[in-house]
């Protein structure tokens, strides 16, 4: 059985790049210097996911400080708001504060992205936006909009971003949904996610479209997730036994978190493959996608990449024929 | 003993004086570390202006003056710093500590740090992992606490990282590692249960002892972890119990920033906890009476202090005396009864600079001195 894996969300800094961005905030390097250094770790990150064959490439989104910065501070009708625990976790997030109804900023996210400064080429990068409902779900919504309207027209709107960034040669987009299985939606929201990823699906026919869950079981929401028009549907292992999955009434690419970014022990690549071989056996998905759960920015530089190391050998793995 | 109503006291850190940070690395503090030592020393007298270590460090001669003579000045500094800000308990603004993780972790085996993790943003915390059964070598803070028993007027209370936040804040590798296959979220749990309370039972109450051995009576433990995993309340408290088991001295717990509500009845086990002191003025609005949520304690009839956050550390807006005054009384009554009710910052002043922090601070005396004329003459 063939896998693929890729990264599923923002790798740390480097050590250095740390050490920079602290130096910049104390006056003592400029934003030359440190930019200088990003693209630097980028193209680290980059080469990390070559050599151990993780596609499409996302350089790390080193510049992204959260899910949602980019939007809040480049798109319209937002701004950025206070300092708000991301999860359980203690790492904390801007709260992104919306107080007109969203509008998309043409090229605004562009620069931001993999290949924006040449560290990839934007047909082999992956895109990772937040999802309509986890986007909706933890900003702060002065708008006026019900949180429906606004999921559905969140998803119009990164419907309208697709269609610029295939314009641009990007093919892969991912859509970061930890909220669905945290907090799943009620009957009207999860209509508004289904509508908002149908616009989403339509900008992206003929590429391939990613929606990953994490920090929470997906049991619950995985039928919601099979309505939606994606390539992939991504779960948390560290949450979400594949076995207790409801089976799909048509092919889905399966997505399996098989790494957890909150533990610094590396997982057994057997066990992932066992794992991964299970899922297949009940779910008979079109395809297998391994990467980590949660966000691997939970981790330093040098535990994220020993993590990593194990999806070769999961793949590995998982391509042998089980022995009886 | 009777007591005074509504006593005040610090939580925790205090920022730390330019002329520390510069001379504590060795550099000779510049003018304006120089300008801030002398006029704070005027004000608080915190070190003899004459004494030629003070007037060498000051000059910035080349052989420079010992970091733990710097230490000791900045641990002086904020005792004098609360002391004349008029509060009833107080201590070092942790003047010694790097910040509350590290500096316990450094003080035990079983760790690993692992390198930087993001908190915010640039922020960034240095992270260990779990790697080997927890022990101390020798009991820490210990010598801290013996600078500012010597040294202090008002009554000292010692700061401690709780169990449940030095184990949250870290990677649980070794007591997690124990458990074979794949680590689900039962697993995690056992886990992180085994690691709260050795980090307890190994690191905290050994230190907490020597702490009692050396005269200490109040003793805060540190939980601001605590609500990151609502559903982990109950090993919050089993941590405390297990670090103070079978010890006596007036023990309090520190929370901040958390959904209060989700922690309880589970945190009310914690048994020894004899004050809770926790974060309000940061939510604290004219829409909002956060301080309603004191109710809680008389729904479950939990009758222990509260020590009320009143000054909102993250903001350099001024709370006038008579907002703490309001705050104050609006607590008394949620809580009804005003003698359980301690005033205090929500949490450590450190990201303050220190003039804000000392105008917090002498608003939050001056508003306690309003409330406690409520009850005057009343018996």
């Amino acid at each position: 059985m063939d896998a693929r894996s890729f990264l599923t969300g923002p790798f740390p800094r480097s050590e250095a790049l740390i050490a920079a961005t602290r130096d910049l905030d104390r006056g003592r390097a400029t934003v030359e210097e440190v930019e200088a250094l990003r693209r630097r770790t980028e193209r680290e990150v980059v080469a990390l996911e070559e050599r151990l064959g993780l596609a499409p490439r996302t350089g790390g989104y080193l510049l992204w400080q959260d899910l949602f910065r980019p939007i809040a501070e480049r798109w319209g009708g937002f701004s950025v708001g206070p300092l708000t625990r991301w999860f359980e976790t203690n790492t904390f997030f801007r709260q992104p504060v919306l107080s007109h109804p969203p509008e998309r900023v043409p090229g605004a996210l562009l620069p931001t992205l993999p290949a924006a400064h040449g560290a990839v080429l934007a047909q082999e990068a992956k895109v990772i936006l937040p999802g309509p409902y986890t986007l909706a779900g933890l900003l702060d919504n002065r708008s006026g909009e019900t949180n429906e309207a606004l999921i559905h027209r969140l998803g119009r709107l990164f419907a309208e971003e697709l269609t610029e960034l295939r314009g641009a040669g990007y093919a892969t987009f991912q859509f970061s949904e930890p909220l669905l299985p945290v907090r799943p939606p009620h009957a009207a929201a999860s209509e508004s996610v289904v509508a908002a990823y149908r616009a989403i699906g339509q900008a992206a026919e003929g590429s391939t479209t990613v929606l990953w869950t994490y920090f929470a079981d997906a049991t619950p929401v995985f039928p919601l997730l099979q309505r939606l028009p994606v390539s992939v549907v991504g779960v948390d292992l560290a949450e979400t036994d594949p076995l207790h999955l409801p089976v799909p009434s048509h092919p889905l690419g399966l997505g399996l978190g098989c790494l957890d970014a909150r533990t610094t022990l590396s997982e057994d690549p057997h066990q992932i493959a066992d794992i991964a071989r299970g899922a297949a056996s009940r779910l008979k998905p079109s395809s297998i996608w391994l990467g980590p759960g949660g966000p691997l920015d939970l981790l330093p530089w040098g535990p994220a990449a020993r993590k990593l190391e194990v999806l070769p050998a999961a793949r590995a793995s998982l391509a042998k024929r089980r022995v009886p | 003993m009777t007591r005074k109503l509504f006593p005040t006291q610090e939580v925790g850190s205090l920022a730390r004086p330019l002329w520390q940070l510069q001379g504590q690395h060795g550099a000779t503090p510049d003018a304006r570390g120089r300008a801030e030592f002398e006029e704070w020393n005027e004000d608080l007298g915190f070190a003899d202006p004459e004494a030629p270590e003070v007037r060498a460090f000051l000059k910035g001669l080349p052989a420079g003056t010992p970091v733990g003579r710097i230490k000791d000045w900045s641990a002086l500094f904020a005792l004098r710093f609360f002391e004349a800000a008029g509060l009833d308990r107080v201590y070092d603004g942790e003047a010694r500590r790097v910040e509350m993780y590290e500096a316990a972790v450094r003080q035990m085996r079983g760790f690993e740090f692992q390198g930087h993790v993001r908190s915010f943003d640039n922020k960034y915390y240095l992270k260990a992992a779990g790697v080997g059964p927890v022990t101390v070598e020798r009991p820490y803070h210990v010598e801290e606490f013996d600078f500012v028993k010597a040294h202090a007027r008002a009554e000292p209370k010692v700061p401690l990282t709780g169990p449940y936040t030095i184990a949250d804040w870290s990677y649980n590798e070794y007591y997690l590692g124990r458990h074979a296959g794949w680590k689900s979220r039962g697993v995690r749990r056992a886990a992180q249960r085994d690691f709260v309370v050795e980090v307890a039972r190994q690191a905290l109450r050994p230190t907490i002892a020597a702490l009692i051995d050396r005269g200490c009576r109040v003793i805060q433990i540190d939980e601001p972890a605590a609500g990151t995993h609502p559903e982990e309340a109950d090993l919050v408290a089993e941590g405390f119990n297990a670090a103070t088991e079978g010890l006596d001295a007036e023990f309090s717990m520190h929370i901040c920033f958390s959904d209060y509500r989700s922690l309880l009845p589970a945190l009310l086990e914690a048994k020894r906890c004899r004050q809770w002191t926790w974060e309000f003025a940061n939510r604290d609005t004219p829409e909002h009476d956060v301080y309603d949520l004191l109710a809680l304690f008389r729904e479950y009839g939990d009758h222990r202090d509260v020590g009320v956050g009143v000054l909102d550390v993250h903001r350099d807006l001024l709370e006038t005396p008579e907002v703490v005054e309001g705050r104050i009384l609006r607590a008394a009554k949620a809580l009804g009864d005003p003698a359980r009710v301690w005033v205090n910052p929500d949490c450590g002043l450190r990201t303050r600079s220190l003039n804000v922090s000392w105008l917090k601070l002498n608003h939050m005396t001056e508003g306690a001195r309003r409330a406690r004329s409520h009850f005057e003459g009343n018996g």
